[in-house]
């Protein structure tokens, strides 16, 4: 099993979310989060005084996944979240031991 | 010893039985009551029966033990799956010491019984102590009844230990149930309209029921020193308590069949089933599941009012920080109100015959956060029906709304305007709403419940110590006219009480007529229904692209005005924090603030977007249908005034500008003076010519007017209409007449030449030093060549002083400058100024940036 995370524009959610579905992920996480890469972020002025926007916002995508569907939801989120610009933001992988349905204690693939 | 397996396999089809007939007879009656009562016998005849066959035969064996029923079943309330709530009563230790088996078999029975018990040991020392970490120990004795044992014991524990443990810790008690009771309160938002209430925990449920009984009682013992005879809890309150519980009881019944246990939510599923069913409303006609919550809700308020009340009237259940209070209180009473001990009461019974008065109390309960008296609701109930026949309305109905809507404790106001059913009368638009549960995932509250936490979130930003609330706060102090905000948030959802369609659309025409009703000027008017309209935009462009330059332009564009803006910016931030209390995180409120300072910061770099006369502009379509006679003047007019200049003036004001405009050939300055709420407000209409707007500045500095906001624009035919809002540092308007005509005249005769403005200028500076600055600001210059195409913005932050602007325009026009647009603004000691420059009608060339900036430096250093 695979952790897909995908840090994306806040305007991209709803373009992902569809995309994932369409492409059978029927579970995720979503959470608001704040940071940057090379974007880097910026000073805005406003009324003579400066507000610097170093961490900015973004959503986070997470999903788990059977190894056989990475691939498809990885290019899901490409094919949706970019727009060319510095900022798009980035996906990560990583394995993951085991998952557990806490309601009925099910245990791998089936857990998901 | 443990029971025998018949007597056992009989108690459990006795119970089964006696189970199943109760939630037969429950389903067919709907009475609540009844089914509590009996569910209590059954339950009591069993542990009796246990009790006899495990711990003793005898009667009233053994000696110094004994059951005793506590909480919920002492009081013969014993829902369906509650748990059973006990006390082991003991003489001493070694009579717990002795019973520990037999009391570990009965629990066990019990258990087999699928019944819940929730027991205590004590004995009975213990019981005497008072542990102020476990009040709710203390308080579950005040329910206490015998059920088998020692009952000597128990009448020593009932007669005896209880009414001296009451009164000698009756203060710690009654502080201790309050704390808990609005700790419980403030999870649930202290308000009674949430969408999916729990029954028994939600303000105006049955533990507020609870409560405002064990208050009452407690205050009785504590001065009789017994038990009293009769319910501690007043007729009056009482009569309208047993309604309310006869609805909950009914209500709380009907969850546990249906679910099996002891889950007390009112889910969307089980209000639907509980409207069919009709629980708790057998005699009503057919209800929907919206009607039957407002059922609910009418009960749940009378139960919270009369907790409340009994709270506010028993002084030691006030919280520390009311007793602080109260001795200032005192002082507050005026010729109409009387306050004692927090509440408001009438210094004449008969006032409320005066509309005005009522209108007052609410003001003064805005004011104060004070609340009414039992007897003033009462008089008020009484006044009720002859205000309904002849209701206020119009200019002075909006005078008191306003006013009350701008104090800092306006919802309470409202939400005690709204139990009382005054608040329908006086804007029969919010009927619509009331109590309304409109079936979403996100809102906790009802409709009219989220319009009053809306206010009341905007009214607490000035106390909260986070770094976002402060930003907001200080937009907030910015407000022209922030009761325009307030209205918009009381009327934004009423759309959302009629069937089918978009709410917003809705809530437009049911504010207008409000607004009509209430006289509201056109100005105010379209600045209400222009938030009303929009009271989404800004959440729906949150869901685009905030960084990228053309979402907002496209957001601005759609606001047109920075003062808009900032309400708009207001009112989304109040509207997503009471949707629930975790609506509106830091990351949320980091978006929407980025969001207001692109679109800010447009709106200040765009403003030169020049009208055309012919153009298809909803403003431009309102002024041809004003005055369709004004025709191609009304388009020569227009023709080159930057949208801003639409955008900020009314189609009356424009209309009146032109006018104005066509008389210059008679006078060449045509002026107009009026007093605003904040403000007076000054507008020149001229042709331009160099140094215009600095001898207008330099006049009103020379008069000793302090100028807080100004615009100043011109048309393709070089007409110019320059608005100044100054303040009167001297009152000269205020207190004389006769001054308004001699200032105007003193504006016209400096700028025909016919007076010297620098020896006005010289007279002003000699006769006063000026004020120290309390926050200094630094001077800062920037221009922005790149966002018009026509001039060159320059933006001046520097310390407010008296002669600023005149100094700046002076210096400007110096450098020959033209001033194509000037947006001048102050907050606090801070003047933000920003000028749309050409020189010989181009922008300004990088060296004569570099020329102006030194002379403004120069010009502004020192002082």
């Amino acid at each position: 099993m695979t952790k897909v995370e995908a840090i994306i524009q806040n305007s991209k959610l709803e373009a992902v979310k569809s995309a994932l579905q369409e492409a059978g992920v029927e579970g995720m996480t979503v959470i608001e989060v704040r940071g940057h890469g090379r974007q880097k972020g910026h000073t805005e002025f406003y009324r003579g005084r400066e507000y610097s926007v170093d961490l900015i916002p973004k959503t986070k995508v997470e999903v788990v996944l059977p190894d056989s569907m990475v691939e498809k939801a990885v290019h899901a989120i490409l094919n949706t979240a970019r727009t060319g610009k510095i900022g798009d933001g980035k996906i990560f992988l990583s394995k993951v031991d085991d998952a557990i349905r806490i309601r009925n204690e099910d245990r791998g693939e089936g857990a998901l | 010893m443990s029971m025998a397996p018949s007597l056992s396999s009989e108690l459990r089809e006795v119970y089964a039985e006696e189970s199943a007939r109760l939630q037969r007879d429950f389903t067919a009656s709907g009475d609540g009551r009844a089914a509590v009562a009996q569910r209590t016998r059954l339950v009591e005849n069993i542990l009796k029966w246990l009790w006899q066959d495990l711990i003793s035969p005898e009667e009233h064996g053994p000696r110094n033990f004994a059951l005793v029923a506590t909480g919920g079943f002492g009081r013969g309330w014993l829902f369906p799956y509650s748990d059973i709530d006990v006390l082991f009563l003991y003489a001493d230790h070694a009579g717990e010491e002795a019973h520990k088996d037999v009391i570990r078999r009965l629990s066990r029975e019990l258990w087999d019984l699928k019944l819940k018990l929730s027991a205590a040991s004590r004995t009975l020392a213990e019981c005497d102590r008072f542990d102020a970490r476990n009040t709710e120990f203390t308080i579950s004795l005040l329910d206490c009844r015998y059920l088998a044992g020692d009952r000597d014991l128990f009448v020593r524990l009932h007669d005896k230990l209880i009414p001296k443990l009451i009164m000698r810790e009756s203060k710690p008690l009654l502080q201790g149930l309050a704390e808990v009771t609005r700790e419980r309160h403030n999870k649930f938002g202290d308000t009674v309209f949430h969408l999916e209430p729990n029954l028994k925990e939600t303000p105006g449920g049955l533990r507020d029921y609870n409560v405002a009984c064990w208050l009452a009682l407690i205050s009785a013992m504590d001065k009789l020193h017994d038990w009293p005879d009769a319910s501690a809890v007043r007729a009056p309150v009482r009569k309208q308590l047993e309604s309310a519980l006869d609805f909950l009881m009914a209500a709380r019944c009907f969850l546990h069949f249906r679910n099996g246990r002891d889950d007390n939510s009112l889910s969307w599923e089980t209000q639907d089933e509980a409207a069919v069913r009709k629980i708790g409303a057998h005699e009503s006609p057919e209800l929907t599941a919206a009607d039957w919550m407002r059922i609910y809700f009418g009960h749940a308020r009378a139960v919270q009012r009369s907790m409340s009340q009994l709270m506010e009237e028993i002084p030691e259940a006030w919280s520390t920080l009311y007793r602080q209070f109260q001795s200032w209180r005192l002082r507050l009473s005026t010729p109409d109100f009387s306050v004692v001990d927090g509440l408001i009461f009438l210094q004449q019974a008969s006032a409320l015959q005066d509309p005005e008065v009522l209108l007052r109390l609410f003001h003064f309960m805005a004011l104060h956060g004070l609340k009414l008296s039992t007897t003033t609701e009462y008089r008020i109930e009484q006044a009720l029906p002859a205000l309904a026949a002849t209701p206020p309305r119009g200019a002075e109905l909006w005078l008191y709304l306003q006013e009350t809507l701008l104090q800092p404790h306006a919802a309470e106001a409202l939400r005690a305007m709204h139990s009382l059913h005054l608040l329908t009368v006086l804007l029969p638009e919010l009927r619509l709403t009331d109590s309304l549960v409109v079936r979403d995932f996100y809102h906790r509250f009802t409709v009219d419940e989220h319009s009053f936490v809306a206010i009341e979130s905007l009214h607490r930003l000035r106390q909260s110590q986070s770094e976002w609330d402060q930003r907001y706060a200080e937009l907030l102090s910015e407000l022209e006219d922030p009761e325009l905000l307030y209205l918009a948030l009381l009327l934004h959802d009423t759309g959302k009480g009629v069937p089918g369609g978009n709410h917003v659309e809705a809530s437009l025409e049911i504010a207008g007529r409000c607004l009509d009703r209430l006289d509201v000027d056109p100005g105010e008017r379209a600045t209400v229904l222009f938030l009303i309209g929009n009271h989404l935009e800004m959440s729906a462009t949150l869901r685009r692209d905030i960084f990228n330059p053309e979402t907002v332009a496209t957001f601005a564009d759609k606001v047109g005005t920075p003062e808009r803006l900032k309400m708009l910016c207001l009112l989304t931030y109040a509207d997503i924090k009471a949707v629930n209390p975790e609506a509106l995180t830091p990351w949320k409120a980091e978006n929407i603030w980025q969001l207001y300072i692109g679109a800010a910061n447009y709106l200040n770099r765009s403003a030169d977007q020049r009208v055309h006369g012919d153009a298809g502009d909803e403003k431009l379509a309102r002024l041809r249908s004003l005055a369709p006679v004004t025709g191609y003047r009304l388009k020569d007019f227009v023709e080159g005034f930057p949208q801003r200049y639409l955008r900020m003036h009314s189609a009356e004001e424009i209309m009146r500008h032109l006018e104005m405009a066509e008389e210059l050939g008679k006078e060449p300055v045509q002026l107009d003076l009026k007093r605003g709420r904040h403000w007076y407000e000054l507008t020149l209409v001229a042709t331009d010519r160099p140094f215009l707007f600095a001898t207008l500045a330099g006049v009103l500095a020379a008069w000793g007017m302090n100028i807080v906001k100004a615009n100043a624009f011109s048309n393709e035919a070089g007409t110019v209409v320059d608005t100044l809002y100054f303040t009167d540092r001297f009152r000269t308007l205020e207190l004389n007449l006769s001054e308004w005509e001699r200032f105007k005249r003193s504006i016209t005769d400096v700028m025909l030449g016919k007076a010297d403005l620098d020896r006005m200028l010289r007279d002003r500076q000699r006769s006063g030093k000026n004020a120290v600055a309390k926050v200094k600001v630094q001077t800062r210059i920037e221009f922005d060549d790149a966002c018009s195409s026509a001039s060159t913005l320059l933006e001046v932050i520097a310390q407010d002083r008296p002669r600023l602007l005149h100094r700046i325009s002076s210096c400007l026009s110096h450098q020959e400058c033209n001033i194509e647009i000037a947006l001048i603004d102050t907050e606090g000691q801070m003047a933000i100024d920003a000028f749309y420059l050409t020189s010989k009608a181009t922008k300004l060339t990088a060296e004569h940036r570099k020329q102006v900036e030194k002379a403004l430096l120069d010009e502004l250093k020192g002082e």
